[in-house]
């Protein structure tokens, strides 16, 4: 075992987080980084290919493809955090109670949660999406909710592991009140898996937001988003290829981004691959 | 065995009824926007109450549910509040488009994944194994509807190969048919491969660090044969369980890509309900993706059941 950093065994987590975090700088600072308004139309310069003032082309209404991009990008992390937060929140507190009460309680969460999670995601989300009505922040609930599943089978499994532990018994055996033992013992205890957890998250969620809005369920236009920005892009294939590419892109490296995240955490935590 | 195929039978039953309840509530949990959806915005007060009670959405949720399960065990599911057709008999001639896009996508997934997968485990750490690993997590991070539209770039715009969308039967013209569907197959299949490959990778490998394998090699057996006869055997069974979570999932995708290649399936009725807030479309489309879903879990449990009769003796507990 070296005590120095072990650059290889982290490197795909550091991977991501320099694409994650090139990205999130793109959405914090839009406002200062995109070389125009993302709503400016410009009818002398519709459909145009990538020049020195459009680095990466004009949309069907003249519009800067790259601070269209650059302004999405605050929607996709936007909607990545958010709806992961609610499933987090929402799935560990399920999970824990599940976990913390046993019987009955234990088994009708457990079996409602292996319900919701028999639906395929898109659809779960995109009937939400009907009933909801269309809009951005809808979007952020649906797809917490399709989350939530996930996150309450992992916190039941860790918490059942930590109330084995006797630092739990002995809170209880003090008197400690059933909140008190769920804050201060069992949650900072389970909470790494759950980060993990939450890496994966984000990069489904993207996937999903795009996949919704590209439906036309999500961001409403003028608003930009990559999904829906590729909704457009689809109709003037024929003149733009980069109405296409430029938006799928950044869909694409922002997934790749949280899945090296969290596969490069999951396995730098993993005992078994110490090398 | 015979308890063990009762007890998933009757747990079958249960989730589709359970599954019925939710999918009814997600789809009904904001009251009054069906009729704003068809009435439009400036719709009076006077005029969203009409709606609503010619169609029964004015009842308690509760009466609303029991009268659609009473008529869905005859197999009425009700009629489009857009246009009065039937949903039952729209959806029955949806489905086999859906199946056949469903089935081709988990050829090209399984086609994929299933020989990559046992050569980057057979040559683990080695440059195969990198490329194939490294293959699996790019695929696995594209959006399938976007693929989607690089397919169509690639064969309809430059090559001229394929027709952009639409639909045939396949018992009308098998050769149009398939050209209609490779293009929906693969977008969603490719996306699939990537997990499958990485399951079957791992499994593989775990497999082949076990003693077994050791014995087989020792006793001087091929690569080849301790490969075949012993890794694939075993490495198989988790196999089958992601495959079939990752199959139920491509009925989910269809929406999307049914929606791109302008297939007539269940998705695009699904999205079509969604747009129009036509409950009973939405809610039967919805209903026969999840009966997909649920039918192909049955079948894998049983599958594994006789593959395996230690799991099938556990599952009755």
């Amino acid at each position: 075992m070296t005590t120095g950093f072990n650059w290889h065994r982290w490197r795909l987590a550091i991977t991501g987080s320099i694409i994650i975090g090139i990205i999130l700088i793109a959405a914090i600072f839009a406002p200062w980084l995109a070389p125009y308004s993302p709503y400016d139309l410009d009818v002398a310069a519709m459909l145009q290919g990538p020049s020195a003032a459009h680095w990466l082309g004009t949309d069907e209404l003249g519009r800067d493809t790259l601070s269209r991009l650059i302004y999405a990008a605050r929607i996709s992390m936007q909607v990545a955090f958010i709806a992961a937060g609610v499933g987090l929140v929402c799935g560990t507190l399920i999970g824990v109670t599940a976990a913390y009460f046993g019987g009955l309680v234990d088994l009708v969460l457990m079996r409602l949660m292996e319900l919701l999670f028999s639906f395929p995601a898109i659809l779960l989300a995109v009937v939400l999406m009907a009933s909801l009505g269309t809009s951005i922040l809808n979007a952020m609930i649906a797809i917490g909710i399709v989350f939530i599943p996930g996150f309450s089978r992992l916190a039941r499994a860790a918490t059942e592991v930590v109330l084995r532990e006797q630092y739990v018994e002995s809170a209880r055996a003090i008197g400690m009140s059933n909140t008190r033992i769920l804050f201060r013992e069992i949650l900072p205890n389970i909470i790494a898996p759950l980060l993990v957890e939450a890496a994966v998250a984000f990069s489904y969620a993207i996937l999903l937001e795009s996949a919704l809005s590209f439906l036309g369920l999500g961001a409403q236009p003028p608003e930009p988003s990559w999904g829906n920005m590729l909704n457009v892009g689809r109709g003037f294939m024929a003149q733009s290829l980069m109405l296409s590419l430029a938006p799928g892109m950044a869909i694409f490296l922002t997934v790749l981004g949280f899945n090296f995240i969290g596969d490069g955490l999951r396995d730098a935590l993993d005992p078994h691959m110490k090398d | 065995m015979a308890r063990f195929l009762l007890t998933r039978l009757a747990a079958f039953v249960l989730t589709m009824f359970a599954a019925s309840i939710i999918l009814f509530i997600a789809i009904n949990v904001v009251p009054g926007s069906a009729a704003r959806s068809a009435l439009g915005i400036d719709a009076t007060p006077q005029a969203i109450a009409r709606f609503e009670a010619s169609r029964g959405l004015d009842r308690p949720l509760v009466v609303q549910y029991a009268e659609w399960l009473r008529k869905a065990v005859t197999g009425d599911l009700g009629t489009s509040f857009q246009n009065g057709v039937p949903v039952g008999p729209e959806l029955l001639t949806r489905i086999p488009v859906t199946l056949e896009l469903a089935l081709l996508a988990f050829l090209v997934a399984n086609l994929i994944a299933f020989p990559l997968g046992v050569m980057a485990a057979a040559r683990h750490q080695g440059w195969v194994d990198r490329a194939f690993s490294t293959l699996a997590s790019l695929l696995g991070a594209v959006p399938n509807f976007w693929l989607a539209t690089l397919l169509v770039m690639l064969f309809t715009l430059w090559l001229r190969w394929l027709p952009p969308g639409g639909y045939v039967p396949l018992g009308t013209d098998p050769v149009a048919n398939l050209k209609l569907m490779i293009m929906p197959a693969l977008s969603l299949g490719l996306v699939s491969s990537a997990l499958l490959l990485r399951i079957m990778r791992a499994s593989m490998i775990e497999v082949l660090s076990r003693d077994y394998i050791r014995t087989a090699h020792a006793k001087g057996a091929s690569e080849w044969v301790t490969l075949r006869r012993h890794g694939l055997r075993n490495a198989t069974i988790p196999y089958i369980n992601v495959a079939a979570v990752e199959f139920g999932f491509l009925f989910g995708s269809v929406v999307v890509i049914e929606d791109i290649f302008q297939l007539p399936g269940i998705g695009s009725l699904v999205l079509v309900g969604i747009i129009n807030r036509d409950y009973p479309v939405l809610m039967g489309g919805a209903l026969v993706i999840t009966l997909f879903v649920l039918v192909t879990n049955l079948l894998v449990d049983i599958a594994v059941g006789f593959l395996d009769p230690r799991r099938a003796k556990e599952g009755q507990a």
